[in-house]
């Protein structure tokens, strides 16, 4: 006979549960304070901006259907081209698309009531948008064109003044994720109740925190850095002119010591995904909990000590060794958490939906982002392939084979909490396989035509290559299309979805034991967590998801001899 | 089977969606010092910068050693020091409860930013005056100097500018009680101004004694 304690119980609570309504759609236009809202806020803008950023893929693809240059007006279109798809992407899509979940996520999982500073949290927000007008406004000038690391001289003196607004808006972003990650960090720390001690959290929150404090640490670099181009371009030093006692190199080094870093800001939430999505619809406890959560600590730790492999062909030669050292280090905790997600998954009970297809896909194309990871960090091959397709087609692995995979699965996975409806589950497959076929199909051939010598960031190219990148374009043509299937499925499933309930995944983390949505305090009083946040095929676990059911749906407990 | 009981836990919060005082202050205190940080890196970026400027040009350094002098520089240090010594008064007045004291010294604190920011301007023209200016110049000796002493000291100055309007602020609030029961913002700003002062006690070392 176990003893379940299930927060909100009592039937006077369920009346009050049940006059929860969704938000109105203009309480999202507006500046709030909680954090569900804000999660949203986010969430929608960052999608908006992968819209933007897409599009711009499919004319950077158009462009390289031909090996000559017919698509764009020229060559510096090209350029601005494939820099502001970069930028977007990373700093206005995946960084925020994370803030999205994180504070939609983790104030529910810890069962706190809201973050720590509501009003920062508004703040940060609100920076993003007026963020991206900047860097698009670069449009109506002349446009950023040295690529998303913005290596000088190309940035200083080579770029118009689109590259100054590049450069603000980078400045503004920056600010907001290291306001973004303070509040994550003394939310995590802080504002947990009494019974959710640290190896009680889920690993999303473990990972958030990893995560935030690679931000915290790592994003002023990277203030440092664009204060110093801001000064080169706009005051006539010469921090970064060698010609004018500056040094190229300073940028090359600041910029990496941030944006290495930043690759994991990028990844280290879709990992926390993972370990949530994969026990839940797997039904197994996640593999090696601990050190899961220490891996993210390992990873943002080593994080910081091999920024220099993307500097082999300009670094001092007696600092490559040690860098390559490092850089294949950083392998080991990245190991230990695919080797954990294989060893949940193993034997369990796997339901194939949308959010499990989803972070099995990241799990097969992550593997191959990280083994070519490898292969990079070993330095007589990166000298070989250094600055070809086999890079880009690496860091699309990691970054939309991880990164957006997961953000796919946390979406079919937490619409429901969002929106209290369930994402349609067919359209969610017919997604996953354009995406995943797309994907592979897209960014596969490009490790062969990158090993073949195709340079990136060029719009014409050896026509040798042209069979090839046709197929890539038509490929990445069909990845596309699959971002309409997913839109299309939020809208719909948004209006005309099934009611979800609160806890449609039979999940044990405290998210899902309130109502869907959540009322504005989220819990009426501290919630207890169940005693472990993965401890799934117990009898006292199934007996807990009962009392839950029926605590907010009123549903009686599928199994015989219930309450 | 499964037998439910209602969560039975004192409430750890005094109402709902209400952190405690308490709780208010931890968080306060552990997001000052996690900002701090970041503006370490920041500073540390330029301090690093003009470091390796002084390691590597030691005959331009000694020059502007030689024209710029540390008789200014150091009254400043001392007023910038003396005013971390009266925002420390400022918050113990307000913890014993007298208000008036916390707005004389806080009022102090500000009078010492505003006279530093006076000195640096002092210190500008004068060096303005000598030719070493922010921008390359090939004209100039001090061409590489500027850019590497100026971005730094500027810098700090507009930390130094905004804790002049954060102290005035601190004071318009005290004077309507804000403080009264919790201190913490005076706090806060005391951890922000404390910074201030040791970043500028880096600085000092670094660019104008060694």
């Amino acid at each position: 006979m176990a003893t379940i304690a299930v927060p909100l119980g009592g039937q006077q609570e369920r009346q009050a549960i049940e006059a929860v309504r969704r938000p109105a759609l203009s309480e999202y236009l507006r500046w709030s304070v909680d954090h569900k809202i804000i999660g949203v806020q986010y969430g929608v803008t960052a999608l908006l901006f992968f819209l933007i950023g897409g599009a711009m893929a499919m004319a950077i693809r158009l462009e390289l259907l031909t090996p000559n240059l017919d698509v764009m007006v020229s060559g510096a279109a090209y350029n601005s081209m494939f820099t502001m798809h970069g930028t977007i992407m990373i700093f206005l899509f995946i960084i925020p698309m994370w803030a999205a979940y994180g504070n939609y996520v983790v104030p529910l999982q810890l069962g706190a009531k809201d973050m720590a500073f509501p009003w920062l949290n508004a703040f940060a927000y609100w920076l993003i948008p007026p963020a991206g007008v900047v860097m698009l406004l670069g449009y109506f000038v002349s446009p950023a064109e040295a690529g998303w690391t913005s290596y000088p001289p190309l940035s200083t003196l080579f770029s118009g003044d689109g590259q100054t607004l590049w450069a603000l808006g980078a400045h503004l972003l920056g600010l907001s994720s290291i306001f973004g990650s303070i509040n994550f960090i003394v939310t995590i720390l802080n504002m947990r109740p009494p019974e959710m001690t640290l190896w009680r959290m889920p690993l999303l929150c473990w990972a958030v925190l990893a995560t935030s404090i690679i931000a915290v640490m790592a994003t002023p670099f990277l203030a440092g850095a664009l204060t110093l181009l801001l000064l080169d371009r706009m005051t006539g030093t010469t921090f970064f002119d060698a010609s004018g006692g500056g040094d190229v190199l300073l940028w090359q080094n600041i910029f990496w010591f941030y944006s290495h870093p930043a690759v994991y800001i990028m990844v280290l939430p879709g990992m926390g995904v993972l370990s949530e999505v994969l026990s839940i619809h797997s039904r197994k406890p996640v593999f090696g909990y601990r050190m899961v959560g220490l891996s993210s600590m390992a990873i943002a730790i080593v994080g910081f000590t091999v920024w220099a492999h993307h500097m082999f062909t300009s670094l001092q030669p007696e600092l490559r060794i040690p860098f390559m050292i490092t850089s294949m280090i950083i392998a080991v905790p990245t190991g230990i958490k695919m080797f954990s997600w294989l060893g949940t998954i193993w034997g369990g009970k796997i339901h194939f939906t949308s959010a499990m297809l989803f972070a099995l896909g990241f799990m097969s194309m992550f593997v191959i982002g990280g083994i070519t990871g490898v292969m990079l960090a070993a330095l007589p091959f990166d000298i070989h392939v250094h600055d070809t397709y086999f890079v880009v087609s690496h860091f699309h692995f990691v970054l939309f084979g991880g990164s957006v995979f997961a953000i796919y699965a946390a979406l079919y996975h937490w619409f429901p909490k969002v929106t209290g409806r369930m994402m349609n589950e067919r359209l969610g497959v017919i997604h996953f396989l354009f995406t995943y076929f797309g994907f592979l199909i897209t960014f596969f051939p490009m490790h062969i035509v990158g090993m073949l010598g195709m340079p990136r960031r060029v719009a014409v190219f050896d026509p040798a290559f042209t069979d090839m990148n046709r197929l890539i374009s038509f490929a990445a043509f069909v990845l596309g299309f699959s971002t309409f299937i997913v839109f299309y499925n939020i809208i719909h499933s948004y209006f005309r979805g099934q009611i979800a309930g609160a806890n449609p995944w039979r999940a044990l983390t405290l998210e899902w034991a309130t109502t869907s949505p959540p009322p504005v305090t989220n819990f009426e009083d501290d919630p207890i967590p169940y005693e472990d946040p993965y401890g799934y095929g117990t009898e006292a676990a199934s007996a807990y998801l009962d009392a839950v059911d029926q605590a907010f749906d009123g549903r009686r407990p599928a199994s015989p001899g219930g309450h | 089977m499964a037998e439910l009981t209602a969560n039975q836990l004192p409430a750890a919060h005094d109402d709902h969606g209400h952190m405690s005082a308490e709780e208010h202050n931890e968080n306060m205190k552990l997001g000052m010092w996690l900002y701090l940080a970041s503006e370490i890196v920041i500073f540390s970026i330029m301090i690093v910068g003009y470091v390796l400027f002084r390691i590597n040009q030691p005959d331009v350094v000694e020059l502007a050693h030689g024209k710029l002098g540390v008789g200014l520089v150091t009254a400043n240090t001392f007023v910038l020091l003396a005013s971390s010594f009266f925002m420390v008064m400022g918050l113990r007045a307000m913890q014993n409860g007298n208000r008036a004291g916390m707005l004389r010294w806080i009022g102090l604190t500000a009078l010492g930013g505003i006279v530093f920011l006076g000195g640096q301007y002092i210190e500008y023209s004068e060096l303005a005056h000598l030719g070493i200016v922010l921008g390359y110049d090939t004209s100039s000796i001090w061409s590489t100097f500027g850019m590497r002493f100026y971005a730094p000291t500027f810098f700090h100055g507009a930390h130094v500018f905004v804790g002049v309007l954060w102290a005035l602020e601190v004071m318009r609030r005290g004077a309507k009680g804000r403080y009264d029961d919790n201190p913490i913002g005076i706090e806060m700003f005391g951890l922000y101004w404390h910074f201030v002062d040791v970043v500028w006690i880096m600085l000092f070392t670094l660019i104008y004694l060694v």
